[in-house]
């Protein structure tokens, strides 16, 4: 035979023989093996969480929260649906629902406990575990937020099955303490160490239905049933979080069957592969979240100074068109016009900002009133061109595309923009508490349902040098008739007139134009159809509020 | 040859440590390691504390060769992000770049060396033209779009068309929980043949060209003439001498590899040096930024030596000049 006939054969014969070893029948049991019916799901991160010290600094992110945080860490209150509005329910760590009260002025909570809940070694949670949390989170280091926890005087665990919390002064939020994107810790496991060492790269303890089999760093967190869990026990045996961080590469990943859900980001290209169809799987879209993407304006620089060009801005925007731009596909139209989320719309008005609408007749007359006059093209005052800089985190494709959008906007109402684009850590750490930036495009996100602005627009969060540049008022917002409305919000517990005071401050809000609300940034759910038990998606903890209750048909 | 190694060896001392300054002068002037902190609202006393303890209030100088004495004792840092230690986050990610590279390099340089060699004995062949228009393509091609490309094709097309449990190849990560060594070559496929593809392109153009230079040598003439056997006249004394120039350029490429691999570790989702690189730039995480381009800066001129070397052993001319 010739030489190279015997050579092809050769082949010819190997390459059957590999194709045979790799190509799987459809009976193999490949997928069998890595997403076992019955039981084995894996589902894809966008984002691998920094660390798993749900209250230090390098928390606060929201895949955390779904995949570790909130199937672990026991809290006091879910977040449910009734009807459309979402509400706080007691949790089953709760033997009932806790009671609030102010006699005397002084704001007690008591949280009576479920006896059956216990530790994933066994261990009763209790009273103690109410006390821990709080210490640590009011009085250690580097914590991500006080919030609430810093109005607490005493948390008495004198009787193991009842926390008695008693606040220095007033605090309306109280339903968001002691759970939430925190959670309560084990006192037993945790009390004379160094809290964060024990629990930033991840934990084998849990109060919650599931508990973290293991954390292999850049590639997958892998969750198993708690066997100790006193709730109805989940019924899948493994959930897989795989970090998917490229988007497109995640979708095709759903297609493959390497994953069999995800949870992605409402970015350009994940609009783009949900329009373009996915087969044999269910989707849904999400706007009513927690989330608000916005055009926060620095009211302390030129020439944002004046409210009148602040004004003018915003009637230099056509938010309905880059609402429909970015999420148009998705079902998703109409612009916020609150500064409060989605989620908050019982306190919040819900139209405040609706005046606000494509007018360039109105932004002349503005402008021309507040001394500017249009030459080249751009207004000028005082020899001083409105020549404005935006700041934003860097390879975010969503916000890039807004910003262009932005440019283009307003330009032909008179106005230079210009991009400059940070890392987050130095946006939010160096940027917008120093101040200098005019203009930022970037999302509040609540994830709790108690209204906190506040926190963003008092005039005592005005970061300075004084308090070394550590309040979030990035803004630097000073309206004398909006503190004292905001104050009540966070401290009046008579919820129609917090509700009044909430929608009052709104419309200052609005009125002042010292933030512009631009999109809700709805929530993605995709998930194959073999996936049971998904049902719909939780403004807080996503689409895995439920994750016990799915299985792989 | 010693006297080479110990003479190249020593010229990168002060080029590694004039990098690692520069390095360290750029990262401290663009991020702040303490932003995190007001991030979180903490206090202001708490970001004091913690800018005395990095030593950010004193002059650069100082606090580089504060850096430089801890770096050389293994203490690279805490992650600002994660608040894991530099080095354990380095070894990981390096762990899983040299796999990618490790196997990425050796069937390049086979392809590369292999399509050199033909086509330059076979030159203007069929197959010639054919290799060459394929490198080309190769050049142009864009490693991300090339990557998902051959997802969609070598994976998910394939599921599909032929309703398969599992795609034959994988394309997330380098292994799935548990699997074999089998599990682990099917992970291996796709990115390799995605970092191939560029690499093999370059070098195959370098070999072929070598090659030529080489096979119209008088000595190549010579060696024929007097009968030695074709084979023994290729690789003995043509392919040793055409590599010389394609290993120097092999060695700076894969240098670069090691902090190079962000698009293709991005898209099959590797958690390596590219990746690590992205995450922590995008978070502003100074300390590892540092000590990654320090450490990619080391790989460089490493490779950039064991060039000199290998140029030495393959040449002993060097050796002696």
């Amino acid at each position: 035979m010739h030489r190279w006939l015997r050579r092809a054969a050769g082949l010819g014969l190997s390459g059957c023989a590999l194709a045979a070893v790799l190509i799987p029948g459809p009976a193999a049991s490949g997928l069998a093996r890595r997403v076992a019916s019955g039981g084995e799901i894996v589902v894809g991160a966008e984002q691998e969480p920094d660390c798993a010290d749900w209250i230090a600094s390098c928390a606060g992110s929201s895949w955390g929260v779904f995949t570790m945080q909130e199937q672990t860490m026991p809290r006091v209150f879910d977040v449910v649906a009734r009807g459309r509005q979402w509400v706080y329910t007691p949790s089953l760590l709760m033997a009932g629902p806790p009671v609030l009260s102010t006699d005397g002025g002084t704001q007690v909570v008591r949280y009576p406990l479920n006896p059956r809940a216990v530790w994933s070694d066994g261990a009763p949670i209790t009273s103690t575990d109410f006390r821990y949390t709080w210490d640590q989170i009011a009085h250690g280091t580097d914590i991500f937020d006080r919030t609430g926890y810093d109005r607490i005087a005493s948390v008495d665990d004198s009787d193991p099955h009842t926390a008695v919390v008693t606040f220095r002064t007033s605090f309306a939020g109280w339903r968001q303490l002691f759970g939430g994107v925190y959670g309560i810790y084990p006192s037993h496991l945790l009390q004379g160490r160094d809290r964060d060492n024990a629990m930033k790269d991840g934990y084998s303890w849990s109060g919650g239905p599931f508990k973290v089999q293991a954390w292999d760093k850049g590639v997958d967190v892998v969750l198993v049933p708690n066997p100790a869990y006193w709730g109805p026990r989940p019924k899948a045996s493994k959930i897989t979080f795989k970090f998917l961080t490229d988007t497109a590469a995640e979708f095709q990943a759903f297609q493959g069957g390497e994953i069999n859900a995800a949870y992605p980001a409402p970015e350009p290209d994940a609009v783009r592969s949900i329009k373009a169809g996915l087969t044999d799987a269910s989707s849904l879209v999400n706007a009513d979240t927690g989330n608000i993407e916005g055009l926060w304006m620095n009211n302390a620089v030129f020439p944002l100074d004046s409210v009148a060009v602040r004004q003018a801005i915003a009637y230099s925007i056509d938010r309905n068109a880059i609402v429909r731009l970015l999420f148009g596909p998705l079902g998703v139209s109409g612009p916020s016009n609150s500064l409060n989320p989605p989620i908050l719309a019982p306190y919040s008005d819900q139209h405040a900002f609706a005046g606000y609408h494509l007018d360039l007749a109105k932004v002349r007359q503005l402008m021309t009133g507040d001394g500017w006059q249009r030459v080249g093209g751009l207004w000028q005052k005082n020899g001083r061109t409105a020549q404005l800089t935006i700041v934003s985190t860097a390879a975010d494709k969503r916000r890039e595309l807004t910003e262009q959008v932005l440019q283009a906007q307003l330009r032909r109402a008179g106005f230079a923009l210009t991009v400059q684009n940070r890392d987050a850590n130095t946006l939010f750490g160096q940027i917008l508490p120093a101040g200098s930036y005019q203009l930022g495009l970037y999302a509040g996100v609540a994830t709790d349902l108690d209204p906190g602005l506040c926190t963003v627009f008092c005039s005592s969060n005005i970061p300075t040098a004084a308090n070394g540049h550590s309040g979030s008022n990035y803004t630097r917002t000073s309206i004398p008739a909006l503190d004292p409305l905001l104050q009540q919000v966070d401290t009046d517990n008579n919820d129609a007139t917090r509700v009044q005071a909430s929608k009052a401050a709104d419309r200052i809000l609005a009125a002042q134009q010292v933030a512009l609300p631009i999109d809700p940034l709805p929530n993605i759910a995709i998930w194959s159809k073999r996936v049971s038990g998904v049902r719909g998606d939780n403004p807080v903890y996503g689409m895995f509020w439920n994750l016990s209750q799915w299985q792989l048909q | 040859m010693l006297n080479l190694v110990g003479r190249r060896a020593l010229y990168s001392v002060p080029v590694i440590l004039i990098a690692s300054f520069l390095t360290f002068a750029f990262v401290r002037a663009t991020f702040d390691p303490t932003a995190k902190l007001r991030q979180s609202r903490e206090s202001a006393s708490a970001i004091r504390a913690e800018r005395v303890r990095l030593g950010l209030n004193k002059p650069l100088v100082d606090q580089y060769g504060s850096w430089l004495g801890r770096f050389l004792r293994g203490d690279w840092g805490t992650s600002e992000r994660t608040h894991e230690a530099v080095t354990a986050q380095i070894g990981r990610a390096l762990g899983n770049t040299t796999q990618l590279v490790v196997w990425g390099v050796l069937v390049a340089a086979v392809i590369a060396v292999g399509i050199g060699v033909y086509s330059a004995l076979r030159q203007y062949s069929l197959l010639d033209y054919t290799f060459t228009g394929l490198t080309f393509l190769g050049l142009a091609l864009p490693p991300f779009w090339f990557g998902l490309i051959a997802i969609e094709f070598l994976a998910v097309g394939p599921k599909q068309w032929f309703h398969l449990s599992d795609p034959p190849l994988f394309f997330i990560g380098l292994h799935s929980g548990g699997g074999g060594i089998l599990d682990y070559a099917r992970h291996l496929v796709l990115p390799v043949m995605t970092l191939t593809v560029q690499i093999v392109a370059g070098w195959s153009r370098y070999q072929r060209s070598s090659m030529l230079d080489v096979m119209s040598s008088g000595y190549i003439r010579t060696a024929r003439a007097k009968g030695v056997p074709r084979r023994r006249v290729v690789l003995r004394h043509g392919l040793r001498n055409a590599l010389v120039p394609l290993v120097t350029v092999m060695a700076l490429d894969i240098g670069a590899l090691f902090g190079g691999l962000i698009i293709t570790e991005k898209i099959f989702s590797v958690p390596g040096m590219g990746k690590l690189f992205i995450d922590s730039l995008l978070a502003g995480d100074a300390t590892t930024l540092t000590a990654w381009l320090v450490v990619t800066a080391a790989f460089i001129v490493a490779f950039n030596l064991l060039a000199d070397v290998a140029y030495g052993w393959l040449d002993p001319r060097v050796r002696v000049a």
